[in-house]
Formats: structure tokens, C-alpha cells, sequence
């Protein structure tokens, strides 16, 4: 069977640092990771491989630096990895980058299985799962917490869903997003990495993949951001000072008093 | 300043990781240096007995009071200063700052620029430079600074960058009578083994080194002694036994960019050596070699299976026998990769397969492999909590020995021999780069506890013949005194006693560390030690 | 391309954008400020410049909007309609009458309603609908979410509306996704505040972004229906005023063509952790400053002892601390507590928008510029392993 894997680099750290005094954002200057939503996806098509027999392709759309990443999930075990980078793709909303996407996951002929994770972390929106499933005209099933068969044809899971988990069996092909508590990912090992640095990854064009132009990028994209704020700091805040002991003791007043 | 008396509320205090349990009369918890002094003052007026603390985090019972006062140090947690000095930061810190808490400070850069006691510019300008660290790493990260200090803790890092010592510039330390040493390093030294200390207020004490060879290898065993030394090595791993540490001066690292650590799956331990000595040979750059060996992996195979909070714990093959870890710290991601690729060829040499490794390039996979790392101590603690409920005097025996690099194997082969005839149920790991194992003996009943006992003191002679510390990082504390005496002889024993007599006449402070209070006083007058207490031993 | 724009006629190389981007993707070159392949647009820049020399590419020419009329998703679980159903309905008659100000022309509030009944349809039209949309279909029922895309799209394309909200529930954000991508617009996730712009008449979405440091405010210009996705809890439940009379209810059957692909089984009802943090009227909220899982059982005796509830933050529950079913937040559960004490939580944006709620916050944390302290009516500086602790030996 065929598997991609759709892979993200996101920021090391969500976590972001202000200069006290010209209160600009301080860069970590650490490299990008892999989203671990995608971390653990990869790890949901390695061990299908392991009982079923595959071939693991993990696809991605990002600046140049992310072969980086994709060379990773070769080190881990990833038989092959594509990127794709062009400058038509920068300024992609979720519309334009599930198309191109499938744009690349038609090239490659589309698999029995596709695994993204449930979301990103640097984005949170959990849409180019069942965006990009429906740009291929398949099937999603979001959420899945446990794969429990996979066969020719079908493929049963376990997802969460808003009132409990339900057992879902689909017809393949189609597409899964993964929770990220579904497997821990296994490391790479020396060898795995070995290997990595001498395979090729694959890196596509817009024109290679055959996106119509007015569907990627800033041009495809139906959404734009035409405002970021921080939020307004809307109450003053009475600081308690003190010893830990004294602070708790205020505290148990406070408490009382507010109860 | 508030001393309070010792009640049921403020039991924990009597305790430390070590599970012994002291007792005391009364404790207090200044929040600055002058409450610091005046109890200081008070106590030593009266004769009574001073513990110093900090996270409780010892596992030779150091801070742990035997009578008389406890003073804990942890409302004392600020930063206070941050300097730069050609291009290197230091931090000054009170000594209860929580190790955790400043890295915390120092990735974060948490610091308030306009608090510092110089100025902000160096603040600031840490602010907006690249990473910094602090090398000294070692496990249970809520120790504080002033207990890393005093016992001069190491870490797996400290085969590459040494033990605490080496990044602490400076000690501010009361001393009993409430006179202030303040001493940087590279201002004061002693001339031979003569030491004329100067004070803050003009005055000095002298006094003389004891005139022990300190062993070649990593080494934590009583004061430092060394002809010419630097006056500030005396105060640091001085185990509280000296005065009381209220300001550190610590520098910082810059953080290299690529930190990788691998761990290589082995069938035996002798291949293990010999990869250890391999990459010691070899490889100019690791920061770390570290061991675990088959009762160990056991041990974390079965709380996987039994323990929820283990199972995130990577699966371990059935053939991986023994492991050991290898950090590489490069500036440049070639050189990593290089020195990565090396060490694979290293383990293929030695035995070892390139598949059977892990590597950690990122944040999360090295989170993986300290969580990996930390589940042994972790779930050897756990086991031997199961064992006390059926028998309560159990407690774990552990080693924390060293020895020079030539006498490794010789050591490994030592432990082996004597645990296997003695039939006693062991797991080992630790710093093998620096020949620093944590030999733990798991005793199943009495009869084993006390077996293993004899076993460490055994070994303790062993290792001194070897040329080799009784405690290479844990300190000595109250705990290993006897091995301490093994390693040096009641002569120098004596002399480290006459040493701190210079400091502290009355020998209020940590009484019991380093050699029982006794030692202190030759002929009368001496404190009667309940029996029960100097039992325990070697309860790591 | 990117769509930030420099006018190097007004630059003064100033570099002050340079310092804002957040993810370093503006660079200087060849003597001018250059903009990398790498920005995600979030126009830190643009607000950063002194000279007002950068800019965001302007949106396409307005729709020729054929499209009017304000839809929304009304998801229906196994114990009746959700809540959520209800404040989307609230919220989409808001919009409709700030539509409505605008352009002087009436807007129509339409609820989806897939397999319900009567009663929640007239439960639906008095929180503000117009008319209701219903099918009664196998397919639907067994809440199979291509056949719920498959309805919305046709009837989408049969009917044009402008905007298309759904909940952000787990069903919705599987659903929503496929119905944008077919239909080949955009769509706007978890929004905290929607509303008309007066001078656009586009729909204001806006989120929290970049990591959750920054509000973003998003438009969906060239495409119809503008869709948008929020969490339940966000908006409030009202009641229309007038009398809805001329409400409709009307049965929109199911596309023909349609070919199930899944079999759908439910294994678990409710979650197996049922506990229920909004229902908490006091609350102790702990994060990552609690250092350790260690410390766990210590902020439950607090709890326990002040009566509280326990809730948690996000990386708690993705470091595997708590259920999902403490979490608060954005993406976790919002809580409106009478008073709640927030434990070790630095407060990112998604987090405080969850707390937005609470009567009355006290926050503890050692790091005194941690956002939360802007949230908060009382701070406390300090090690909360510490405060606690000393709390509980009273």
C-alpha cells in the first residue's frame, strides 16, 4: 500500500520573548522542528508499514530549509520525502495550500492512505486535513486517537468525536488526522540518518505540479489578515507583596472575601 | 527575624533525599543576609549547632540537623547582579535559587534589568545576546545553587566541563562569629598549605590545608587541598562545615548551537568499556558519557509495563543488554554530523550496531531521552519503596565512587565479582566517561541490607587502593564520613577538624559532615551522638 | 509572493521592521529592506514602520456580491440541540442587523438543521433565525460528515449566502473544512469576535494568531460564503425581542448522487473523564509554572480545601498532566467562574480569552510580566509551590 504523510515545520517554541525596553519580539534564532501532530503521523504510517508492507512518503510545502525537516522523517524511517517550495506558494491560507497539496499528491498518484495531524501548532486551525481530503475528492476522518485494521479496501479507527469516540471504518482511499497521543514517535538512529543524508528529496515547483497559478499563493488564497493587535490589557491589577507566608495569607483572606 | 520552634509542621525539614532523619530543636528562614548573620551570631553565642539548607535534595544527609538550629535558605532566591566580563556573563545569586528556576531565568532571560546591582547594561545586553547555560547539570534540577556549591555538585555534563567549581567565581559566606568572607576567585591564595583568609572587616583567619594528595578523578570527598590553591576552592565544597554561603558568583556558557545526544544499545558491558574508552580516545567534543546497565533497563522494562506514567517510555528491544549515552555539543551542524557519523563507526568497532541507537537532534526527542534517563533513578526508587512496605528497614546502598581512567575496567570487573558472589540484586549507572558509577544494591531483605553494606565499605578500600574517591559527586555529608576515613585516615581526618576549628571554634556549623563532631573536640567535652543515628549509612 | 509591499521611497532604513517580524523574514540587502519567502503575513511590520512605507497588498476588488443572507450550522447531538447551535443563531441575528444598518437592505438569518425536529427548530427561530432548514435523512443521522457537507454544498449553490458560520466543534471542524474547500472559499477558525465592518461590508473574523501572541483580524473578500468557525462559549445565548412570526420552517431534501464512503459506530458515550469545568463556580486553574506533575496532587488539596473546581492550561494536558476535560482556554473549555485563582499560568492569548469570564482572577506566577497579571484583579508575584504550600499549613 501507498501512504503519504503531510509534514509542517513549524517554530521550536510557541513561546515568544519581548524585549523589556523596546518591547519588540526577541528571536530565539532556534531552527524550525516538525510539528509533533505530524511527528506522531509519521509514526501511525511507519508501523503500518511494519505489520502491512508500505511505501512512506512524507510531503510538505515550505521554504527551502525545510528538506531539513523532510530529510528527518527520512532518517526515521520516511522512504522517500517531496517539498514543495516556490515563491508562488508563500502567502498560502489553508484554500490555497490544500490545493497544492493535491496538486503534488495527483502527481505522485493518489495513495491508499493519506495521515496528517490533527493540527499544527503554530496554526491551530486543524483545516488542511479535511481541506485537502476534499480537494481529492476522498473521504476524512479527524481525530483519530487508534488505528485498529487496516485492509485492502478499508481502514478502521477509533476517533474522537463532541460526545464520546466512535468506531469509524472508511473506504480507502481516503484521508486521517491524528491526535498526537495516537503513538510516541520513535527516534532516528545513526543508521537511519546515514541513509538519510545520502537520499535525494524531491523538490516540486508550482509549474511542476501543475498548480494554476491563480489558485496558489497570495492569488489563491480567500483569506487575508487585515489587522493584528495585541489584546488590550483591560484590568489593573492589585499586587499582593510580601513573604510566600504573608502572600498566603492574604490569599486566604482574598478567598474568603471573594467566596 | 523569626526562629521558630521545630514542631510537627516543620518536619520535613529533618529530612532530605537521602531518607535519613535528623532532628532539631528550631529553625528559621531569613530572607536576607543581615537575618542570615544575626541568627548566625545568636546561635553561635550560645553553642548551638547551625544546619544549613537548601532544596533538601543531598543524598549524603548534609543537611540533614543533628540537633540544634536548622537554617534553610530557600525565601533567599534572588538574582541579584549581572555582569559582563570579555564577553562572559556571570550571574550573582542568593544560595537558595532553585537550580530549575535559573535556567528558567537564564533561557527565558527573565530578568529585570533595572534590579541589578550594578546597573542594567549588562542585563541588558544578555538580554538580546545569543544563548547562554549553566554546565553544571545535575539530575534532580530543584537542588539550589548554594547546595550545588557546598557539595560541589557535578552532573553528566561535568565530563566535559567539570564539577561546580569550575564555574563559580566567587563566595560570600558568614562565618560563626559573624565576620564576612568575601573571596573571587583568582585574589587570594594560600602560599604551600598556608592560608591567610582576608575578611570583610580588615581581619583574616589562617589556617592550614590538610595536607592530603587529592586523587586523580573526579572527586567530591572533604575539602580541597592543594598547595598554592585558590582560596575560593576551600569554600566550595566545604559541605556546610565552614560558614554560610549567602551570595554566589557563577558564570555562564554560551549555549553551543547543536546539542545531539545518543544513546547506543550494547549485549554485554564489556563492549560497553570498551566503547567508553574508545570515545574518550577518540572524540575531543563530547560533553558526556554515560552508562546503564542491564539491571537497570530491567528495572525500566518492568515499570513500563506496570506503570502508566511510564509508558511513554521508548520501547527497549529485547537484545539491548546495556546502554551508553554520548552527548555532542558542536557549533556547526556538519561537525555534529561528523563527529555523529564517527561515533557510529566508533560502536560498529566495539561491538555495536548503527541501528541500535537513538538520536536526539531535537527539543523533543531529547525530551524523550532525559525522560529515558530520569525513569531509572526514578523507578529504582519506586522499587525499593514497594520492597520497605514488607520490609521498613530496606533502604536503597548505593556507591558514588570514582577512579582514575586506567583502572575502569579493572572497577567494572570489581562490582561485578563481588555483587554476583554476594547474590545481591543490583542495578548500575552513571558518568563512565569520568569511571563514576552509581553502583546500587537493591536489597530484597535485612540479610541483603546488611550484606550490601559490607559491600560498599569493601569497595571503598578498593577504590582508595585504585587511587579512587569514596564520593566522586554526592559529597560526603554525614553519610560517608567512615569511607571518607577509609580514603584519607584519621590523621588527615584530623587535620580537616583542625581546618575548620580556624573558621568556626565552636563547630556550630553542619555538625556531623565530613567526621563526626567528636573529631572536633580530642578530649572533653564532646556531644553524646544517640546511637541510632550513626547507624545510618550509605542510604543513598 | 508575499503581500507585504515596501515603498522604498519612504523607507529610511530605519530597520525598526527588521526588530518586529517575528519570524525574521525581513532582511536587509543589496542596501534595502527585503521581504523573505518565509512571512506569514501578520503585519507587525506594517504597525512597526515609523513612515508608513510598508504595506499589506490590498484585497481584490470587492465581490460582485450576488450573495446575501447569514447561514449557520446547526449541529445536533444525541441529548438535543447544542448549545453552541443556539449562540451561533444569537450571533448570526446580530450581524444581520449590522447588515442590515449598513445597507438599509434586510438580511436573512437561515439555520441548517440536519435530521432535528419541530422543537428545536422554533427553539432556533426564537434565538433569532428567520427560517430553518431541515432534512430528515439516514445518512445524516448517523452523522456522517461527507453527507452533511454534501447537503450544506448543494443547497449553498442553490442559494448563495453571504456568510456561513459553523460551531467549532470536533463534527463542525471536520464538516466546515470540506464544505470551504468545495466550495472554494475561505474559512476562519475558531473566531473570538465577528462583525460587519461598516465600511467594507465584509465579515471581520478575528483570532487569535502567530502563536497566539497577537489577535489577527481576517477578511474573505473574493469568495462566497465567508465562513467561520467558533468555539461554544464565545457568544451568548439571546432571545429575539419581536415576535417571529413570519419565521419559515421548510424541508431541503438531500443531493441525490450521494455515495457513503464510512460506517460510523458510536463505541463511547460522553467521554470517558465526563468532569465538567465551565459548571465550577469557583475555580483553580494551574499551568506550567507548577513545575512538576509532582505538584498535582498538592494544587487539588488547595482546590478541594477553598471548594474549587480544578482546571488546568493547554501544555498540560499535552504533556500528558490532565484530561482534555480540565483544560481552559481557547482551545480547551471557557469558564465563567465567579472567582477563579490562577496557578503557574503565564496566560497566552488563547488562554485568556478563555478566562474572559471570571468575575474575579487572582493569579500567582514568579514571572511578574507574564500576561495573566493583565488579566488578573489581584497578583502575586511569587513561587506558587511556596504560596500554597504556606496556604495549606494553616
Amino acid at each position: 500500500m501507498k501512504i503519504v504523510v503531510c509534514v509542517k515545520a513549524v517554530p521550536s517554541s510557541t513561546e515568544v520573548r519581548f524585549d523589556p525596553v523596546s518591547h519588540t519580539i526577541i528571536r530565539d534564532g532556534k531552527q524550525a522542528v516538525i510539528n509533533p501532530f505530524d511527528a506522531a503521523a509519521l509514526e501511525c504510517a511507519l508501523r503500518i508499514r511494519e505489520t502491512a508492507g508500505a511505501h512512506v512518503t512524507t510531503l510538505s510545502m515550505g521554504i527551502p530549509d525545510t528538506v531539513r525537516i523532510l530529510r528527518d522523517t527520512v532518517a526515521r524511517g520516511a522512504d522517500e520525502a517531496v517539498l514543495l517550495s516556490d515563491r508562488a506558494f508563500a502567502g498560502s491560507d489553508t484554500l490555497a495550500t490544500s490545493y497544492a497539496l493535491a496538486c503534488a499528491v495527483r502527481k505522485t498518484g493518489v495513495p491508499d492512505l493519506l495521515i496528517c495531524g490533527k493540527m499544527a501548532v503554530d496554526g491551530d486551525t486543524a483545516q488542511i486535513g479535511p481541506e485537502l481530503a476534499a480537494a481529492l475528492g476522498i473521504p476524512a476522518v479527524t481525530n483519530v486517537k487508534e488505528i485498529l485494521s487496516v485492509g485492502e479496501d478499508r481502514i478502521g479507527v477509533i476517533r474522537e468525536s463532541d460526545d464520546g469516540e466512535q468506531e469509524v471504518s472508511v473506504c480507502l482511499p481516503a484521508l486521517i488526522t491524528v491526535v498526537k497521543s495516537i503513538v510516541d514517535p520513535r527516534m532516528p538512529s545513526i543508521a537511519g540518518i546515514r541513509a538519510a543524508e545520502a537520499a535525494a528529496v524531491s523538490v516540486w515547483t508550482a509549474e511542476e505540479i501543475g498548480a494554476d497559478p491563480e489558485r496558489t499563493g497570495l492569488a489563491g488564497s480567500a483569506t487575508q489578515v487585515v489587522r493584528t493587535f495585541s489584546p488590550e490589557r483591560k484590568k489593573e491589577c492589585v499586587y499582593i507583596e510580601g513573604s510566600a507566608v504573608e502572600q498566603a495569607d492574604r490569599l486566604r483572606a482574598l478567598v474568603e472575601e471573594l467566596s | 527575624m523569626n526562629i521558630y520552634e521545630l514542631t510537627q509542621e516543620y518536619e520535613i525539614y529533618l529530612r532530605d533525599e537521602s531518607r535519613s532523619i535528623g532532628h532539631a530543636a528550631s529553625i528559621s528562614f531569613p530572607e536576607n543576609e543581615a537575618e542570615m548573620r544575626e541568627i548566625i551570631m545568636q546561635m553561635n553565642a550560645g553553642g548551638t549547632p547551625v544546619t544549613i539548607q537548601g532544596g533538601r535534595t543531598g543524598l549524603a544527609a548534609g543537611a540533614v540537623p543533628y540537633g540544634g538550629h536548622v537554617m534553610n535558605l530557600s525565601k533567599m532566591d534572588q538574582l541579584l547582579d549581572v555582569t559582563a566580563e570579555d564577553g562572559r556573563y556571570s550571574f550573582t545569586v542568593r544560595p537558595g535559587m532553585v537550580l530549575a528556576n535559573l535556567r528558567k531565568i537564564i533561557a527565558g532571560r527573565k530578568i529585570d534589568p533595572e534590579k541589578m546591582r550594578s546597573g542594567p547594561d549588562a542585563a541588558l545586553a544578555f538580554i538580546n545576546d545569543r544563548e547562554y547555560f549553566f554546565p553544571t547539570d545535575p539530575t534532580e534540577t530543584s537542588a539550589t545553587i548554594g547546595g550545588i556549591a557546598a557539595c560541589n555538585a557535578s552532573g553528566a555534563r561535568s565530563y566535559k566541563f567539570g564539577a561546580a567549581r569550575n564555574h563559580i567565581t566567587r563566595i560570600r559566606m558568614i562565618l560563626a562569629d559573624g565576620r564576612i568572607a568575601d573571596i573571587r576567585r583568582g585574589e587570594v591564595f594560600a602560599s604551600g598549605r598556608r592560608l591567610v583568609l582576608p575578611l570583610t572587616d580588615g581581619s583574616s583567619i589562617s589556617a592550614e590545608i590538610p595536607s592530603y594528595q587529592m586523587p586523580a578523578c573526579k572527586n567530591a570527598s572533604g575539602y580541597y587541598a592543594r598547595h598554592d590553591m585558590d582560596a575560593v576552592d576551600l569554600l566550595i565544597g566545604s559541605d556546610g562545615t565552614l560558614g554560610a554561603i549567602s551570595e554566589i558568583g557563577i558564570e555562564l556558557l554560551p549555549l553551543p548551537a547543536y546539542i545531539w545526544g545518543v544513546s547506543c544499545f550494547l549485549q554485554d558491558e564489556d563492549r560497553a568499556v570498551r566503547l567508553t574508552n574508545a570515545l574518550r580516545d577518540g572524540f575531543r567534543n563530547l560533553a558526556a558519557i554515560e552508562y546503564f546497565d542491564k539491571g537497570a533497563l530491567d528495572i525500566l522494562r518492568e515499570q513500563k509495563r506496570k506503570n502508566t506514567a511510564f509508558s511513554a517510555l521508548p520501547a527497549l528491544k529485547k537484545e539491548y543488554s546495556c546502554c551508553i549515552y554520548a552527548e555532542i555539543q558542536e557549533e556547526d551542524e556538519s561537525a555534529a554530523l561528523q563527529t555523529l557519523l564517527q561515533i557510529g563507526k566508533c560502536l560498529t568497532a566495539c561491538g555495536g550496531r548503527e541501528e541500535d541507537t537513538w538520536v536526539a537532534r531535537s527539543d523533543t526527542d531529547r525530551e524523550t531521552q532525559q525522560f529515558f534517563r530520569h525513569a531509572v533513578p526514578e523507578s529504582v526508587n519506586m522499587l525499593i519503596d514497594e520492597r520497605k512496605k514488607t520490609d521498613p528497614s530496606i533502604t536503597k546502598l548505593a556507591g558514588d565512587m570514582a577512579v582514575p581512567d586506567e583502572h575502569l575496567a579493572e572497577v567494572m570487573h570489581m562490582y561485578r565479582e563481588t555483587l554476583a558472589a554476594a547474590g545481591l540484586q543490583s542495578a548500575v549507572w552513571g558518568h563512565m566517561g569520568n569511571n563514576h558509577l552509581h553502583v546500587n544494591i537493591l536489597p530484597r531483605d535485612s540479610r541483603d541490607y546488611s550484606l550490601g553494606k559490607q559491600l560498599i565499605a569493601g569497595w571503598a578500600e578498593k577504590v582508595t587502593a585504585m587511587g579512587g574517591a569514596v564520593s566522586a559527586e554526592h559529597g560526603v555529608g554525614k553519610l560517608k564520613r567512615d569511607f571518607l576515613a577509609i580514603m584519607y585516615g584519621s590523621a588527615r581526618i584530623e587535620e580537616m577538624a583542625a581546618l575548620k576549628k580556624a573558621f568556626d571554634p565552636k563547630g556550630i556549623f553542619g555538625r556531623g559532615n565530613l567526621f563526626a563532631a567528636e573529631v572536633m573536640v580530642p578530649s572533653a567535652g564532646r556531644e553524646a551522638v544517640p546511637a541510632g543515628e550513626r547507624e545510618t549509612e550509605a542510604a543513598e | 509572493m508575499s503581500g507585504i509591499i515596501i515603498d522604498h521611497e519612504k523607507c529610511i532604513l530605519c530597520r525598526k521592521c527588521l526588530r518586529a517580524c517575528p519570524v525574521s523574514a525581513l532582511e536587509m540587502a543589496n542596501g534595502r529592506i527585503c521581504v523573505k519567502d518565509l512571512c506569514n503575513l501578520c503585519t507587525m511590520c506594517v504597525d512597526a514602520c515609523p513612515k508608513g512605507a510598508i504595506s499589506l497588498a490590498a484585497a481584490e476588488a470587492a465581490y460582485d456580491d450576488r450573495s446575501s443572507g447569514i447561514w449557520l450550522y446547526a449541529q445536533v447531538s444525541e441529548s438535543g440541540l447544542c448549545k453552541v447551535s443556539c449562540e451561533l443563531v444569537s450571533k448570526a441575528a446580530e450581524l444581520a442587523a449590522e447588515a442590515k444598518a449598513r445597507s438599509g437592505e434586510l438580511c436573512e438569518v437561515t439555520a441548517l438543521l440536519p435530521s432535528g425536529d419541530a422543537e428545536m427548530a422554533s427553539e432556533l427561530i426564537s434565538c433569532g433565525a428567520d427560517s430553518v432548514l431541515y432534512c430528515d435523512h439516514a445518512y445524516l443521522r448517523t452523522g456522517d460528515p461527507d453527507a452533511a457537507a454534501a447537503w450544506i454544498v448543494s443547497l449553498v449553490q442553490e442559494r448563495h449566502p453571504g456568510i456561513l458560520l459553523f460551531p467549532a466543534t470536533v463534527s463542525g471542524r471536520e464538516i466546515a473544512p470540506a464544505c470551504a474547500a468545495m466550495l472554494g472559499t475561505g474559512l476562519t477558525a475558531d473566531c473570538t469576535s465577528l462583525q460587519v465592518d461598516r465600511e467594507s461590508g465584509l465579515l471581520h473574523q478575528t483570532r487569535p494568531a502567530f502563536g497566539g501572541n497577537l489577535m489577527a483580524t481576517i477578511v474573505c473578500p473574493g469568495s462566497r460564503p465567508q465562513m467561520a468557525t467558533v468555539r461554544e462559549g464565545v457568544f451568548p445565548v439571546r432571545r429575539r425581542e419581536d415576535p417571529a412570526g413570519s419565521a419559515t420552517i421548510e424541508e431541503a431534501p438531500f443531493p441525490g448522487n450521494f455515495l457513503p464512503r464510512r460506517s460510523i459506530r458510536a463505541v463511547l458515550q460522553e467521554a470517558a473523564d465526563s468532569y465538567d469545568v465551565t459548571k465550577a463556580e469557583k475555580l483553580v486553574v494551574v499551568g506550567r509554572g507548577i513545575g512538576s506533575k509532582k505538584n498535582l496532587p498538592l494544587m487539588r488539596e488547595f482546590a478541594d480545601r477553598i471548594g474549587a473546581g480544578l482546571g488546568c492550561s493547554r501544555p498540560l494536558v499535552e504533556a500528558g498532566w490532565c484530561e482534555y476535560s480540565h483544560q481552559v482556554g481557547q482551545t480547551g473549555h471557557s469558564v465563567a467562574p465567579k472567582l477563579l485563582i490562577s496557578i503557574g499560568v503565564s496566560g497566552a492569548i488563547q488562554h485568556l480569552a478563555g478566562i474572559a469570564g471570571a468575575e474575579k482572577i487572582i493569579a500567582i506566577n514568579t514571572d511578574a510580566k507574564a500576561p495573566i497579571f493583565g488579566a488578573a484583579d489581584y497578583g502575586i508575584v511569587g513561587d506558587c509551590i511556596s504560596v500554597v504550600k504556606d496556604f495549606l499549613t494553616k
